[in-house]
């Protein structure tokens, strides 16, 4: 219940926070890798630092993570077909056996074939979705972002108190 | 005013949340290790392994397990070991590349077929190691037509209808039959590919107008010409000669197919007839069938075992360099493939340099310890270089000495692959054995058993055998009284006797394979059986025999006439493109031999 309420905190206050399109959208595209990749690996540590040290919408990243997680559970099977086939690659085999032989290396897990798969996936797609996310939050708050700000549900949520924690990574503009 | 790119502030909460994520590591990194062995072991093995205990000790390097259980695959009731505890030495520096290298492993209280308290989870449908499981069953299935001693009346007067798809002879004819007409089309073409005729024609024309010619009108020009002609002529005859020598051993390996071909319809058509006869319900009365029936399903029982574990073992432990995938670990997200990426004077993504295990045999485990040594285990052995080994021994005096010798090898550093392993019991309880068919099972008591299995490439040997001088035999009390003629007979033979001799031999390949068995009852119960239904076994099977010539005779004797048709067609063709040859080069030597005679001395002839 908590996790849904944070979550749906998250939404609100990120839609209508201080922060900037781009500072949302970035948090977007950063939460974005956690949701589409495995959680438990060792660039999910990564991406969730630089969350919290870039000066990015912690709550854009929980966006992105709340968003885009779904959306990795149903593209699980692209994501196994585009690992293997890269991990499969005679022209890359050096490279991997260079790489996964590699202190530390190993322990991202990207020689499985979805972890990968879905990291560079997230690569990819990365730069689209940051620059849709910030098209798409501008418009938001230049349409019915104010109404939406008055509404009670929203004066509710607001009124969390895990509101006071989450401010604590608020973007400085 | 321009937008800071780092929230200063953040920093410590950060370090935080790492400091939280190594506590929790710490905290849970033995229940999590020990689940890993739990998941990776099971899924390997296709059985259940569970770990009561695991304890990793970072500052020392090592690790301690405790209570291991691998269920039998085969009797989910009972272990196929148990071990009390195990201490694992770890190499530091492999482990940053996340490498499991074991530099000595003591495993101790190690037990063989112990009761389970509660029965093993069945390995996952889709799991790789079921599958393999699955297939060597199936295997034996496919590959072993084990006969079975027909308890029902001799029925020859029932009809036999056989269908030709159920006869193997009429599958192997055909299949000889398209290759001997593949044969005979491609000798063909090599044939007329073979100029022959022109090379003779040329030949014996340039022969005959030499002949008609004297040379010393030809002056030294038209001499030297002449024999160029003749020489060029030779070298072509000599090269045609080169390409029907190549063509004779093509030809005499196409026989040697052939004839292979033809024993193959030959066996195929000795198994039809047992199969016919099979239907008939008659009694075996061949000493090696009945020994068949008897153990063979015991024997194979053991050498199926065996070959999953070294088909197993093939699978996971690969020779050379290339990448190996395997299924990815479990978890909510799709497991997906995880792929391992060998690399040259690196370390095996696992190895263990050298085990000491101490192990009890037998029920009283009190009496006697046994040692046994495993060195060189990896999941890449290429890059170990050595294969692994196995080797352990013990002895326990009581009444009857009880030995136990185990070795085995499993080299997969070569391109083969080769896994054998090799057992020898003495004075150890022998397995009940039933006797698939019949209402008995014998008890053999105290005695000795060996076994040996190999596998390298697709070839595959064992033996199995047990001796016992104290054997009980045992009739199932319920179906006693409606014994027939058969059990009864096979009952009286069996059971007065104490002393019980089985072997069994495995030879052959994965896809053909081969099984003899024999054992001290086969003359016995044979003679016997032959004496009481001798003339109906007589007519059964004329009968069988008959009813399988019936259906093959129109197809494997016009076959036999073709194979033979074709060998000696070719070996005619050869024997008379030989001859052309020989013939034509002999009037081309003459002409040679009478123009550079005739040459004044000290004229040279032009070097061809």
């Amino acid at each position: 219940m908590l996790a849904i309420l944070k979550i749906i905190q998250s939404i609100f206050k990120t839609l209508h926070s201080e922060g900037t399109p781009r500072q949302v959208a970035a948090g977007m595209a950063l939460g974005a890798c956690i949701g589409l990749t495995p959680l438990l690996n060792l660039h999910n540590l990564a991406i969730i630092s630089l969350i919290a040290l870039l000066n990015v919408s912690f709550g854009g990243g929980m966006l992105g993570i709340a968003l885009f997680t779904p959306l990795g559970f149903a593209l699980d099977p692209i994501f196994h077909r585009v690992g293997l086939g890269l991990l499969n690659s005679p022209g890359l085999r050096s490279m991997w056996t260079v790489w996964f032989n590699t202190p530390i290396v190993p322990f991202t897990n990207f020689n499985n074939s979805v972890v990968l798969g879905s990291f560079v996936s997230w690569l990819v797609l990365a730069i689209p979705i940051y620059f849709l996310a910030r098209w798409g939050i501008a418009r938001y708050r230049a349409t019915i972002g104010d109404m939406v700000r008055r509404s009670k549900l929203y004066q509710a949520v607001t009124a969390s108190k895990l509101y006071n924690l989450y401010r604590l990574f608020d973007p400085e503009s | 005013m321009a937008t800071k790119i780092f929230r200063w502030k953040a920093i410590i909460p950060v370090v935080l949340f790492l400091a939280l994520v190594a506590v929790l590591w710490i905290i849970f990194a033995d229940r999590i290790i020990r689940t890993q062995i739990e998941d990776v072991g099971s899924s390997t093995l296709g059985t259940e392994l569970d770990l009561a205990s695991f304890q990793l000790r970072e500052t020392d390097a090592a690790m301690d397990m405790g209570g291991l259980q691998i269920a039998n695959p085969s009797d989910p009731k009972k272990n196929l070991i148990e071990a009390r505890a195990i201490t694992a030495d770890l190499v530091a520096l492999p482990a940053v590349e996340k490498k499991v290298v074991i530099e000595r492993l003591t495993l101790s209280g190690l037990r063989f077929g112990t009761t389970r308290k509660t029965p093993a989870r069945p390995a996952p449908k889709d799991s790789p190691s079921r599958k393999l499981w699955e297939q060597t069953q199936d295997w034996a299935k496919q590959n072993f037509a084990l006969p079975k001693i027909a308890m029902q009346r001799v029925d020859t007067v029932k009809s036999l209808v056989l269908d030709p798809t159920q006869l193997g002879t009429v599958k192997a004819a055909e299949a000889l039959g398209a290759t001997a007409d593949s044969t005979r089309q491609a000798l063909t073409q090599t044939f007329q590919s073979i100029q022959v005729k022109p090379v003779v024609d040329s030949a014996t024309t340039l022969a005959n107008r030499l002949a008609k010619t004297d040379p010393a009108k030809l002056g030294v020009t038209g001499v030297a010409a002449a024999v160029t002609d003749v020489k060029r002529n030779i070298d072509q005859i000599e090269q045609t000669r080169k390409q029907i020598e190549d063509l004779q051993k093509n030809v005499n390996t196409a026989v040697v197919t052939l004839n292979q071909g033809l024993k193959d319809v030959d066996e195929a058509r000795q198994r039809d007839y047992a199969f016919a006869r099979g239907l008939l319900n008659l009694p075996l009365v061949s000493a090696p069938e009945i020994s068949q029936a008897l153990f063979g399903q015991p024997s194979l029982d053991y050498f199926q075992k065996a070959l999953y574990y070294a088909q197993l073992a093939q699978r996971y432990l690969p020779p050379g360099l290339r990448p190996l995938n395997r299924p990815g670990p479990k978890r909510l997200r799709m497991a997906g493939t995880t792929v391992d990426f060998p690399k040259e004077h690196e370390y095996p993504k696992f190895l263990l340099e050298r085990g000491d295990i101490d192990f009890a045999f037998g029920p009283d485990t009190s009496k006697g310890q046994f040692k046994a040594v495993l060195t060189g285990l990896t999941t890449q052995p290429a890059l170990y270089g050595k294969p692994a080994t196995l080797e352990a021994s013990g002895k326990v005096a009581l009444a009857t000495p009880l030995v136990v010798e185990l070795k085995g090898l499993s080299d997969h550093v070569g391109e083969v692959s080769k896994d054998q392993a090799e057992a020898r019991l003495q004075g150890v309880p022998l397995p009940q054995l039933s006797v698939p068919g019949l209402p008995f099972s014998v008890t053999p008591g105290v005695g000795n058993g060996d076994f040996s299995f190999a596998l390298t490439g697709d070839r595959i040997s064992g033996t199995w055998s047990i001796q016992a001088n104290h054997a009980e035999w045992a009739a199932d009390s319920a179906s006693a009284a409606s014994f027939g003629l058969v059990e009864n007979t096979i009952w009286r033979v069996v059971s007065g006797l104490n002393q019980l001799t089985v072997n069994a031999e495995l030879g052959g390949t994965v896809s053909a394979p081969t099984l003899k068995v024999s054992s001290n009852l086969d003359n016995a119960i044979a003679n016997q059986l032959r004496a009481i239904a001798g003339e109906e076994l007589a007519k059964g099977e004329a009968k069988a025999k008959a009813a399988v010539d019936k259906i093959v005779a129109d197809k494997v004797g016009p076959l036999e006439a073709k194979v033979d048709g074709l060998k000696g067609q070719a070996a005619q063709q050869l024997g008379l493109d030989q001859k052309q040859l020989d013939d034509a080069q002999k009037l081309l030597e003459a002409q040679l031999k009478r123009y550079t005679g005739g040459l004044p001395g000290g004229i040279k002839l032009p070097k061809l």
